[in-house]
């Protein structure tokens, strides 16, 4: 556990991330490192309500599941990697390098998943 | 209200704020919003206003709430610029309050204002200007003649006071030919012109009113015309023709997605507005579900974006074993694209933005 939450804190300390938070399906926090400004509820609410739309959707339309996500908004991003039951939720703001960001992602999600298989 | 009466509305606003997420509809929102704006919180309202616009972009109850809601920030804006000009009159803050008023149409509150204005700052012709914009209004609303004298009264008094405030010269070179007063105006037009001779709108406008006849300059006679035919002399500029026709918006976004499905990996392209979609690639008919995808991601990542306060979702990628979905908005258009993995989906993005820009005078009404 304290692994994830390390997972998640390393990815908050890096340029132009505004938070991160490894939430369950059903819109639980499972562990968070946020600015002041995004409530860790708020988060795994809103990104649970996003995923569970489109993941329901693209399973109704025989499209499979949906396995990465980025959204780009006027004033920030979110970067979400989706696991079994859960999903790793990455907010950046507006000017962050995206790919370089994108990659640390998916390297800190290959931890959360081998430190889940450890726990 | 007491505590108990406290956490009623709380729980009360908690389970409409469910409702909204989970059967959004026009009066799940606006009940929302009644309640944010029964706790004189406005923008709140106006959040929920803007959300439910967003899903419902028709619905005129979300319209009302919406203005209720801006009307009520203006006003507690108004309230705290009040509060600010008793600590430390400027003309600057009397200007923004002006606005304010003359705005939320409180005519009592701004002649009071102006009044207070032009006693403190004596030198500003910003009070006589923000008078005048207002008989302006009400001229044109009702074309009552005492109204037009009051404000072109006020406006060449603002004119007379500074020569170089740009608005002032406008408002009463537009008021003076709308009522016939052609030459008038022109001297107005003209200097107005010297202070930016770049602006092309001046430029047009003094080519408008080139063509028109001249009825005189007596304003007061003029004016009691207008108020007697009850309309007034002279038509405002056409509006520039700059905007492309529907058909010609129909086939730029159809040469978009043309494009769109060009490139390679790009199997499915749409662009939808309202309840219709053109449509580009392997797509069988309205019923494909990629239709659907793109619908719900825009939604979904449209509501997210502004819960969290971060703008409004333009562009969204989604990965997985269909490989990518692109979706990009702007307003109620959206393009969206399938393509396989390896894909430059960046190329994609910038010509699914091409699209949607291209569309923007584009009314829905054209299906594929």
């Amino acid at each position: 556990m304290s692994r994830i939450q390390d997972t998640v804190a390393e990815l908050h300390r890096l340029p132009g991330v505004k938070g991160a938070a490894l939430i369950t399906n059903d819109g639980m926090v499972v562990a968070a490192a946020l600015d002041d400004r995004f409530e860790p509820e708020v988060i795994a609410g809103l990104a649970s309500y996003l995923l569970m739309t489109t993941q329901r959707c693209l399973a109704e339309g025989g499209l499979g599941k949906a396995t990465h996500y980025v959204l780009t908004a006027t004033h920030g991003k979110a970067i979400v990697e989706t696991f079994d039951d859960s999903s790793l939720v990455v907010m950046v703001d507006q000017f962050v390098d995206l790919g370089r960001t994108e990659a640390e992602v998916r390297e800190a999600a290959q931890r959360i998943r081998r430190a889940s298989r450890i726990a | 209200m007491h505590l108990i009466q406290r956490m009623k509305v709380w729980k009360e606003l908690r389970q409409l704020e469910q409702r909204a997420r989970e059967e959004p509809s026009p009066s799940t929102f606006v009940d929302l919003g009644q309640v944010y704006i029964n706790l004189d919180m406005h923008d709140k309202a106006q959040r929920v206003a803007d959300d439910g616009l967003a899903l419902f972009p028709r619905s005129a109850e979300l319209r009302q709430l919406a203005d209720c809601a801006r009307r009520g920030t203006s006003r507690q804006r108004a309230a705290d610029l009040r509060a600010r000009l008793t600590r430390s009159p400027n003309p600057k803050t009397y200007r923004e309050l002006a606005q304010l008023y003359i705005d939320l149409g409180d005519a009592a509150s701004l002649h009071a204002l102006c009044q207070e204005w032009s006693v403190r700052f004596p030198e500003d012709a910003g009070a006589w200007m923000a008078i005048g914009q207002a008989r302006l209004l009400n001229f044109y609303r009702d074309l009552a003649a005492r109204e037009g004298q009051e404000a072109v009264r006020c406006l060449e008094r603002a004119v007379r006071m500074d020569g170089k405030d740009a608005q002032s010269r406008r408002l009463l070179g537009e008021v003076l030919y709308r009522i016939g007063a052609v030459r008038s105006a022109q001297v107005h037009l003209r200097a107005l012109q010297e202070l930016d001779p770049a602006d092309a709108e001046v430029e047009a406008l003094l080519r408008h009113v080139a063509g028109l006849a001249d009825q005189g300059d007596d304003v007061r006679a003029l004016l009691g015309g207008v108020e007697e035919q009850g309309c007034l002399v002279h038509p405002p500029p056409p509006v520039a023709a700059s905007a492309p026709r529907q058909e010609e918006s129909v086939a730029r976004v159809r040469e978009g997605l043309a494009t769109v499905a060009e490139i390679e990996g790009v199997r499915k392209a749409t662009f939808i507005k309202g309840s219709r979609a053109l449509v580009k690639g392997a797509i069988r008919d309205g019923r494909d579900p990629f239709l659907r995808v793109v619908r719900v991601v825009a939604k979904a990542a449209h509501r997210f974006a502004r819960r969290l306060d971060i703008g409004n979702a333009s562009k969204t990628v989604v990965d997985g074993d269909f490989g990518h979905i692109c979706v990009c908005v702007y307003g109620d258009a959206l393009a969206g694209a399938q393509c396989d993995r390896g894909t430059d989906l960046d190329l994609v993005m910038a010509e699914l933005q091409e699209v949607v820009a291209g569309a923007l005078h584009m009314v829905a009404g054209e299906g594929a």
